[in-house]
């Protein structure tokens, strides 16, 4: 048994004893906290599969900002959940049983955990990858054009593999692509030593494709399935509207009703007041550092409302409110939906497709993926961080009578 | 084995056995006050301890930096968490265990 095997063991049945205890516990504050633990053990259950952007997800909305609104949630319920009337419901039981079962002989068919002969590693995802994040012009760590590269040519390239190799381990489709023939950005299991990396930039571990994939799952969110999470922020956007409509009083009742009680507390003050720019500062940096690293829109956005909402707990909402008034946090929410549909527009008017970034920079469509996802991931970042804190200022709230 | 391999090696056991402790006094202590006593100091020097041996195999500057801030920022944050907890028990009234008094809910 490896390591990772074990240490994976060990954490999945601290998982399963975590959820077993959130379902019997009966104090609700408990059984908050409870799901906090589960998903920060989630993270790193994520961390050791090195799925960094999933475990960081996990751990900033999971681990963080759920368990506040939970908490939040339960100060306008009951605290302790009501007893039960049946132990075991026949019915329910013979039900679950039943999906479990079916989810996991679904399970049979997938390939094994980080199988080289699984398909999504010899069909769509590396001409994928070669295809969306491109190169620029002597950036460190990113190939130079060919010469005759023709950038036109490059972006009508529609991804598509001559043929799907049977013998998996057979890679030699892989230089008859399209790709190959203009000798771009091929990724090659342990290529990065046919490509020294430039003298002071970082080393990319081999399966980093070359170092020429800053972050794939960035460019599979932004780029690949840039669609689906245009319409993820649209679901959050309106998630935030129809809790404003909801649960908002009218204007001419005021927003505030309550007085700050954390106010005289001196440490609590003084370490918030030197902890809240640098939270903000690294959740700008999580947004901005998206498409190179883990993170990006949503974990940055998180970050960046937990300070505000640390802001509120510490020094009253009244004082987050004379720095973040509601009607321009309502702007904002709306402003990164626009962020990100007009970069598509953008895209649009340029003469390629929706939300085709290579077009933001015809000379170096490399630079104009860079360019593109970093607009869309501070779109998704604005939306997400100012939705968060409208659901915390509307929980701080008393409904309107 | 080198050197700095066997003081990262001391200073990742002796990091674990701290925050053992910790975990064994959270299990052993009588009530809530104790218990955090007992939580809080030995999760700081624990973790502390934990990234400097981290640092200390770290073959990249720029790691170690950050190892050393999130070291650095635990240092601020988990004694501040522990005081706000307490603080928050101590306002809701919550007494201490004394001797012929086990405390709790006023």
């Amino acid at each position: 048994m490896t390591a990772v095997v074990l240490i994976d063991t060990l954490l999945l049945l601290l998982v399963t004893v975590t959820a077993v205890a959130i379902i019997e516990v009966r104090n609700l504050y408990a059984s908050a906290m409870l799901t906090s633990v589960y998903s920060l053990l989630m993270a790193l259950v994520w961390v050791n599969m090195h799925s960094m952007d999933v475990a960081f997800t996990e751990a900033a909305v999971g681990g963080g900002i759920s368990t506040i609104l939970l908490i939040g949630t339960l100060v306008h319920t009951a605290r302790e959940e009501k007893p039960l009337k049946r132990r075991v419901h026949g019915k329910a039981l013979a039900l679950t049983a039943l999906c479990g079962a079916a989810l996991i002989y679904g399970t049979f068919d997938m390939p094994r955990f980080g199988d080289p002969k699984a398909p999504i590693h010899h069909f769509r995802v590396p001409e994928m990858m070669a295809q969306t994040v491109g190169f620029a012009n002597s950036t460190a760590g990113k190939q130079a054009p060919p010469a005759g590269f023709d950038p036109l040519e490059y972006r009508s390239f529609n991804g598509a593999v001559p043929s799907v190799p049977v013998d998996p381990a057979d890679t030699a489709w892989r230089e008859t692509s399209v790709l190959a023939q203009h000798g771009i950005m091929l990724p090659k299991v342990n290529g990065h030593a046919l490509h020294p990396a430039e003298p002071g930039h970082h080393l990319h571990p081999p399966d980093d494709f070359n170092g020429h994939v800053p972050n794939s799952v960035t460019s599979l969110l932004a780029a690949y399935r840039g669609y689906d999470t245009m319409f993820e922020t649209t679901v959050i956007f309106t998630a935030g509207v129809s809790l404003i409509l909801l649960l908002r009083r009218p204007r001419r009742e005021g927003y505030l009703q309550r007085s700050a009680p954390l106010a005289d507390q001196a440490i609590l003050r003084v370490v918030s007041k030197m902890a809240i720019p640098f939270i903000l500062l690294f959740g700008l940096y999580v947004i901005t550092h998206g498409e190179l690293g883990p993170g990006g829109g949503f974990q940055g956005g998180v970050v960046v409302a937990c300070a505000f909402i640390l802001f509120a707990l510490i020094f009253g909402r009244p004082a987050l409110y004379r720095v973040l008034p509601p009607p321009v946090c309502d702007l904002l929410t709306g402003l990164g939906v626009l962020m990100y549909s007009g970069t598509g527009l953008a895209c649009l008017l340029l003469g390629g497709n929706f939300l085709d970034y290579a077009m933001l920079d015809p000379i170096s469509p490399g630079d104009g993926e860079a360019l593109g996802m970093t607009l869309v991931e501070y779109g998704v970042g604005i939306t997400v961080s100012m939705v968060m804190l409208t659901i915390f200022n509307q929980l701080a709230e008393e409904r309107s009578k | 084995m080198q050197a700095h391999e066997i003081v990262t090696t001391i200073l990742l056991a002796l990091g674990c056995l701290v925050s053992m402790t910790g975990a064994y006094g959270l299990l052993r202590m009588p009530d809530f006050y104790t218990r955090l006593h007992t939580a809080g100091k030995t999760d700081s020097l624990g973790q502390f301890l934990i990234f400097l041996g981290l640092v200390l195999v770290t073959p990249d500057l720029l790691t170690q930096l950050k190892l050393i801030a999130v070291a650095m920022i635990l240092m601020i944050a988990a004694p501040t968490a522990t005081h706000a907890i307490t603080k928050a028990a101590h306002l809701h009234h919550l007494r201490p265990w004394t001797k012929g008094d086990p405390g709790g809910e006023p």
